[in-house]
């Protein structure tokens, strides 16, 4: 029986003492009766446009114009006064210290080690105590969501290297005082020349970045000082030996290279 | 309502469905917390390791291990993971044996992982916008410790474990009935999902 009025009366009337578990059970499988169904449709909106949207972001992502990976085949070109090792070299060829960097442009560590020692090096080398050995090394290319920062870096400073000689180390320490977030997208090509400029770098050769001459060599030394038993970066030598102190603070590196210089 | 959902449902509240997400979830913490905690103790002994960008760095230089939040409290956060996790095993598997955990054990649990899961969160909201590197195995703990407080916050309302009033735990108890955690843990972590695959998917898919 149905009628209005018996509907009434249930309602209003006491029902016989349930269980608990009962209840539970009941108002578990009575989804249809709970008033608690407007919220299972809003969550299942909800729902399926969430699963809509990360599958359309997934899609988005991997259509997204990938720049062209940076060829590293092609003739190889040394720059200007490079060692065979693969080295940069900077200062004057009779100074008492040689001091080999390597090091990545995408690597935060070497990031801190310039920003502490890289004046106290400038001013090392310019006063001919040093004679800076830089490798600028590409192994970090993977950090730079597919824009190969490390490599383009290493080139633009394979290019000042060669033909102006006198502005790398101002070039090198501002790449590192402009250093981007491990995992970003790197500097632009256009923000790279800007900082060779403002380090006195002529546009002239700036504008030759874009060529990427140096990439067989940058990859080639990448390979050579991996090969010759390299960890990582940033390794520090000091007339061939590696230096152990604390590379993160100004100090221990330049009393390093005074007591080398005696 | 059709029986096969019905059915569904009922066993979602059964003890035996609860308690196993409950234990699997707690493994996986556990698992990612190992990992994380031996990448700690061998970072702590070779510092040079530690500062530096290894040749086999892939995804990041390890600077998520040696942000200051790794450390928050002077020790690798992985350790909270060991310490705690086997606690949440023990209660998944004893439960499943048919213990019987007094209320106000229940409720000691629930309040102690709902500050672990405030902790999880931070760290994850840390990583995402402070520090930036992808760290897939504090990915992983995010997503088992959401799933742990899930199970344990389901349990401990459909037994009325928290010493709630009446009017609050009424309607949770109706919620629950309702299975509307399961769409609002649903819809959490699709969100978390999402969050993640905005941020990285470049990294993801290529």
């Amino acid at each position: 029986m149905a009628s209005p009025a018996g509907k009434w009366v249930n309602r209003v009337g006491k029902k016989p003492a349930e269980s608990a578990e009962m209840r539970k059970g009941k108002a578990a499988i009575a989804g249809a009766r709970s008033p608690a169904r407007w919220p299972l449709i809003v969550g299942g909106v909800v729902i399926v446009g969430l699963l809509v949207a990360i599958v359309a972001t997934l899609v988005v992502s991997a259509n997204k114009e990938k720049p062209e990976p940076i060829s590293t085949s092609g003739p190889m070109v040394v720059p200007t006064g490079a060692t065979t090792g693969g080295a940069l070299v900077s200062g004057k060829a009779d100074a008492p210290v040689r001091l080999e960097v390597y090091l990545d442009y995408m690597c935060p560590y070497c990031g801190q080690f310039e920003r502490a020692n890289g004046e106290e090096i400038a001013r090392l080398v310019g006063a001919g105590t040093v004679r800076l050995e830089t490798y600028p090394l590409a192994f970090l290319d993977e950090a730079s969501s597919g824009t190969q920062y490390s490599t383009r870096a290493a080139n633009a400073a394979a290019t000042v290297s060669d033909r102006a000689a006198d502005k790398f180390i101002a070039f090198n320490n501002s790449l590192f005082a402009h250093q981007p977030a491990e995992g970003g997208e790197g500097l632009t090509d256009d923000a790279i020349a800007s900082l060779a400029r403002d380090a006195g770098v002529p546009a002239e050769v700036t504008d030759a970045f874009g060529d990427r001459t140096f990439v067989p060599w940058v990859a080639d030394s990448t390979k050579k000082a991996f090969a010759g038993g390299l960890q990582g970066t940033p390794t520090v030598k000091i007339d061939g030996v590696q230096f152990t102190g604390d590379l993160y603070k100004a100090g221990p590196l330049t009393e390093a290279i005074n007591q080398a210089a005696k | 309502m059709s029986a096969p959902l019905g059915a569904l449902r009922r066993l979602r509240h059964a003890n035996a469905w609860i308690f196993g997400t409950m234990l699997f979830s707690a493994c996986l913490s556990l698992i990612a917390s190992l990992v994380l905690s031996i990448d700690a103790v061998r970072l702590a002994e070779n510092p040079r390791l530690a500062l530096s960008c290894n040749i086999n760095t892939v995804i990041n230089c390890g600077t998520v291990a040696l942000s200051w939040q790794a450390q928050l409290f002077g020790f690798p956060n992985a350790f909270l993971g060991l310490m705690a996790e086997p606690v949440v095993i023990t209660i998944a598997v004893a439960s499943l044996g048919g213990t019987r955990f007094p209320r106000w054990f229940m409720c000691a649990a629930q309040v102690v992982y709902t500050l672990g899961v405030i902790f999880a969160y931070w760290l994850f909201y840390q990583s995402f916008f402070n520090i930036g590197a992808l760290c897939p195995w504090c990915l992983l703990i995010t997503v088992s410790t959401t799933l742990v407080f899930a199970t344990l916050t389901h349990v401990n309302i459909r037994d009325d474990n928290l010493y709630l009033p009446r009017r609050v735990q009424a309607p949770l108890a109706r919620w629950i009935a309702a299975d509307l955690d399961v769409i609002v843990v649903t819809i959490w972590l699709l969100a978390l999902i999402l969050a993640v695959v905005t941020r990285y998917g470049d990294r993801l898919v290529s």
